[in-house]
């Protein structure tokens, strides 16, 4: 639809300087997953390894029995995590956006605030519900807590306020309720919003370390981050299994988001024809 | 007040809570125990899984579990033992054992010892370290002190034969091995690398009669002899410049920027040893004890004991845990396979580790080294003195300056709990 | 009796928005409202929660504590200072790149995938990476030197530290806003772009006159999110200083200093107070940017 911009190029140098800033530190990170451990913390800045090894992705695959599980189980709470958000919070957004029903407000100020208070305070307390629940160590413990998120309930209010009210109109003209519109109509067109969403609220769920950490004691039941994060000394760090572990438990989520991406690809889908 | 009567709203409320909770069933044949800790190294850790499966082999109604915890260590053990669902057994280091020891969350460990567990065999220093009003409540697994690794290669190129024996030496030495090798003034290799934390650098406050902690648990690091042993570092990183610290060179430890070669001299502990033969093949090392400051000896030593949580629902189990990796056999089998040294006198000369031209100076150096703790309020201390000894370190105010600084800040903080 | 059909759609309308709300409110209301409620109780109590568990209550005392208390000061500035400076930079930088590649660029896929990298790599990992680019004679010096601008000590020198820091979250927090711009720009009806055209606007006119009014629902969002998430900066800060916030405060932190007071010195009560204050900063702030945007809420 749009022409070649006479700021084309200015545009290009933008995108390809900004390409480098970010993939060089990713793909020095890659380059150093190959490397012996001697030669990443020599400190030089090869990008291209000296001595090429697979040997620390081995040791990470091999050194613990229990590596398969801990991949299994990142993947199952990560998965149950992201369908559960997606259903809830875009549930929640759409009645905060576009639904009037008393205390609408006073419930949309109070996700605000809930964000507003930092984690770190928190801890104590949900640990002692989690303990109370007798949901340490369990996969309860960790999906339950986070089926929903306060952060995008809120986006997902931010992105239904601006949708054409007239659908909404035409569909309750239809005799449509409430729900079949939101499922049949609204949901349909939000798919932009809900890629981002899934994309971010999966790799939260797949990166998260902290709350895993406390309330994971056994290791089979450690996620891949808890398992991976063992390969790490107490004096010493292993750079090399830890670069090699980052980019096992990176790639999956690249690729999330490089399988939604397609969302987000305008001219595709309106321009096509033009 | 409605929220005086929150907390026991809250507690009631979970209780409620626990109640809905499926219960577990729990049989008494086998009693399975958790142990947490961490790992220096993955082969340590392999080596402690080793010794505990031999356990299990003995003790066939125990089984062990153990748990890695990977980060923010004393944070999760905290925030368990508040929830009552800590480890039965776990790693505990000195310096952070004062605050559990007087919270009373630790299970008073003499009325398990027999006699033939040979207390008297353990170093002193170390079993005091876990001691509260003479009660004990920890067993030392192992400890480690500093010594000065040095680059032989680089003390050659140097015309050193010998290493420094005091810290006059030290310095003059390290100008010697300061090198700008293409004179584009930026310097290649710093005598000396230095970690700027007070769990380095306590016995250095220590050199000229000072102390970090004063007998009430408050801060006293802006004393005139503290402050005299630490300008020791000042001076020689500032007015000399003959050290480094490891984000100077842009490595992540004392051990790395020696095995890089940045620098010629570092104080370290007997795990940069494997560290280093593995990762530096080609670097020629040697170890000596730690150069006298004030004609005195000094270093520092760190250890750790295995302790009991005190709600532990199988006390005669944990202490046969305890037990069976600290008496002599057990921690001849650690002390072998690990690599801090073990905390009996008699392993440690079983194990030859003393006479060890590598592990030598570390096991001399446990009968003057400074321990690393000091009551309750070191973990707030040293947060201060790591915050301000940067800046002294960066010519931004005087050491004294940054003494008091930190003193002042510790000081308010440790007087405002108490109301 | 048309009266009550009114009132019988809006009780429907009622229940269907609770229903909507039911899973949120029963999983938030367990897992953040009752802790937080819990942290009020703590933020008014002296609290002795390992061991023998004791709470007394001491009022505000906790509060006006923090009055006196020379680091809350600090920790307020650095944090303020790193809010104004990384909330404008990368919502500008989010919203320059997302505009950019929603239009007709080649490669843009690839480009999309690439400048999403930082928001994937681990913590760790980009704190090696930092550590190694920042260092003296780390990448950043040697470009610098080469082109003849100052070096700079990026990690120990207090005055550029918390700059390092903001440069680094900058970079790899933008792409997570761009992709929300992106999906906020696919979003857009077509047709107005194209009524926009006949009625002969011109790119600029269009971008002032439809994108960014459009954008300004998300535009809130991702402001109140970065103003959130910069005032509870915490892991960099901690990773960089090893947990002091040095050096001489110059990277201590709001939450950071929650932090110490809560797990290392166990004064819970205190901690919860600040972290208490904190909200009520954020609230503010907060309340006054929500009152420049006015209220977007279509009704």
């Amino acid at each position: 639809m749009k022409r070649s911009h006479f700021l084309q190029p200015l545009f290009y140098s933008i995108l390809i300087a900004y390409a480098i800033i970010t993939l060089f530190p990713f793909a020095w990170a890659l380059s150093a997953s190959f490397k012996p451990l001697a030669e990443i913390v020599e400190g030089g800045m090869h990008l291209i390894p000296q001595h090429f090894t697979w040997e620390n992705y081995q040791h990470i695959f091999t050194a613990s029995p229990l590596f398969g599980r801990w991949l299994f189980n990142s993947v199952l709470v990560a998965v149950f995590i992201t369908s559960f958000n997606l259903l809830f919070n875009s549930m929640a957004g759409y009645a905060l956006a576009r639904i009037h029903f008393p205390g609408n407000n006073l419930i949309f100020a109070l996700i605000l605030a809930v964000l507003m208070v930092p984690g770190q305070i928190t801890l104590i307390p949900t640990f002692l519900i989690l303990k109370s629940l007798g949901w340490l160590n369990t996969y309860q413990g960790l999906i339950v807590p986070s089926v929903v998120n306060a952060t995008f309930i809120f986006m997902m209010r931010q992105f239904f306020i601006n949708f054409p009210k007239e659908l909404e109109e035409a569909a309750a003209l239809d005799g449509l309720n409430r729900w079949q519109t939101f499922w049949q109509i609204v949901l349909p067109l939000a798919k932009p919003a809900l890629a981002a969403q899934a994309i971010f609220v999966f790799m939260g769920a797949w990166n998260n370390f902290l709350m895993p950490l406390m309330i994971l004691s056994d290791p089979a039941m450690f996620t891949l981050p808890l398992g991976l994060n063992t390969f790490k000394g107490q004096y010493i760090s292993y750079w090399n299994y830890i670069m090699a572990a980052s980019m096992v438990f990176t790639l999956p989520a690249l690729a999330i988001y490089a399988f939604f991406n397609r969302y987000f690809i305008h001219s595709v889908t309106f321009t096509g024809g033009k | 007040m409605i929220w005086q009567s929150f907390g026991r709203w809250f507690s009631a409320l979970l209780a409620i809570l626990a109640l809905t909770a499926c219960t577990q069933t729990h049989s008494n044949e086998i009693a399975t125990l958790s142990l947490s800790g961490w790992q220096s190294s993955p082969t340590e850790r392999q080596a402690l899984e080793q010794i505990l499966r031999e356990f299990e082999a003995q003790h066939p109604q125990i089984r062990v579990r153990f748990e890695v915890i990977a980060d923010q260590y004393m944070d999760v053990i905290k925030t368990r033992l508040i929830g009552d669902a800590a480890p039965d057994v776990f790693f505990l280091d000195a310096f952070e054992a004062p605050l559990l020891m007087q919270h009373g969350v630790l299970e008073p460990l003499d009325r398990y010892i027999q006699p033939d567990f040979d207390l008297a065999d353990f170093e002193p220093n170390l079993l005091n370290a876990f001691k509260l009003q003479g009660t004990i409540y920890g067993i030392p697994k192992d400890f480690s002190t500093l010594a000065l690794f040095y680059n032989r290669r680089q003390f050659a190129d140097a015309n050193l034969s010998n290493p420094p024996q005091t810290w006059e030496q030290l310095r003059d030495d390290s100008r010697q091995l300061t090198l700008d090798r293409n004179r584009n003034g930026r310097i290649d290799q710093y005598g000396l690398g230095i970690s700027p934390e007070l769990a380095r650098q306590k016995f250095v406050a220590q050199a000229y009669g000072g102390t970090v902690v004063d007998r009430r648990g408050y801060a006293a690091l802006a004393s005139r002899r503290s402050v005299r042993g630490l300008q020791l570092i000042i001076d020689q990183y500032r007015q000399d410049r003959t050290a480094a610290t490891p984000s100077d060179v842009g490595a992540s430890s004392g051990s790395e920027m020696f095995g890089q070669q940045r620098v010629a001299m570092v104080l370290e502990g007997p795990w940069a040893i494997p560290y280093l033969q593995e990762t530096f093949s080609d670097l020629e090392f040697a170890i000596a004890q730690v150069p006298k400051i004030n004609r005195r000896s000094g270093t520092m030593v760190y250890t750790t004991a295995y302790v009991m949580n005190k709600r532990t629902r199988h006390k005669e189990a944990a202490w046969e845990l305890i037990e069976y990796l600290t008496n002599k056999t057990g921690m001849k089998a650690w002390g072998e396979a690990g690599i801090a040294l073990p905390s009996r006198k008699s392993v440690l000369a079983q194990l030859g580790r003393d006479r060890d031209p590598l592990y030598s100076p570390f096991v001399k150096g446990a009968s003057y080294a400074t321990l690393w703790q000091a009551g309750e309020n070191l973990p707030a201390i040293l947060t201060h003195f790591n915050n301000q000894f940067v800046s002294a370190l960066l010519g931004q105010k005087s050491l004294q300056q940054a003494m008091e600084d930190a003193q002042q800040a510790a000081n308010r903080e440790i007087q405002a709990q108490n109301y | 009796m048309f009266k009550s059909l009114i009132k019988s759609q809006q009780r429907q309308e009622a229940f269907s928005g609770y229903l909507f709300m039911f899973p949120t409110l029963l999983i938030l209301g367990v897992f953040l409202v009752l802790p937080i409620l819990f942290s009020i109780f703590l933020a008014t109590h002296r609290v002795q929660i390992l061991g023998e568990v004791s709470y007394r209550f001491v009022g505000l005392r906790n509060l006006t504590r923090s009055t006196a208390d020379p680091r809350v000061g600090i920790a307020l500035r650095n944090t303020l200072e790193y809010v104004l400076i990384v909330v404008p930079v990368q919502t500008i930088l989010a919203l320059a790149l997302a505009l950019i590649l929603d239009l007709k660029i080649r490669g843009k896929s690839w480009f999309r995938v690439i400048f999403f990298m930082p928001t994937v790599t681990s913590a760790a990992v980009l704190t090696l990476i930092f550590m190694w680019i920042y260092n003296s004679n780390g990448l950043l010096n040697n470009l610098l030197e080469k082109v003849g601008l100052p070096t700079y000590n990026w990690l120990g020198d207090p005055n550029v530290a918390l700059k390092s820091i903001m440069i680094m979250n900058i970079w790899s927090t933008a792409p997570f806003f761009m992709v929300i711009y992106l999906a906020a720009l696919q979003d857009i009806p077509t047709y107005l772009y194209e009524a926009a055209k006949l009625d002969g606007a011109n790119e600029m006119d269009r971008l002032w006159n439809i994108t960014l009014p459009l954008l300004k629902p998300v535009t809130f969002f991702i402001v109140v999110m970065g103003i959130i998430g910069t005032f509870q900066l915490f892991d960099q800060s901690y990773i960089f200083s090893g947990g002091s916030g040095g050096p001489n405060n110059a990277t201590l932190t709001f939450v950071l200093l929650i932090y110490q007071y809560a797990f290392k010195n166990l004064d819970i009560g205190y901690a919860a107070a600040l972290a208490l204050v904190l909200a009520l900063i954020i609230m503010l702030v907060t309340a006054i940017q929500r009152r420049l945007f006015k209220d977007e809420k279509a009704n």
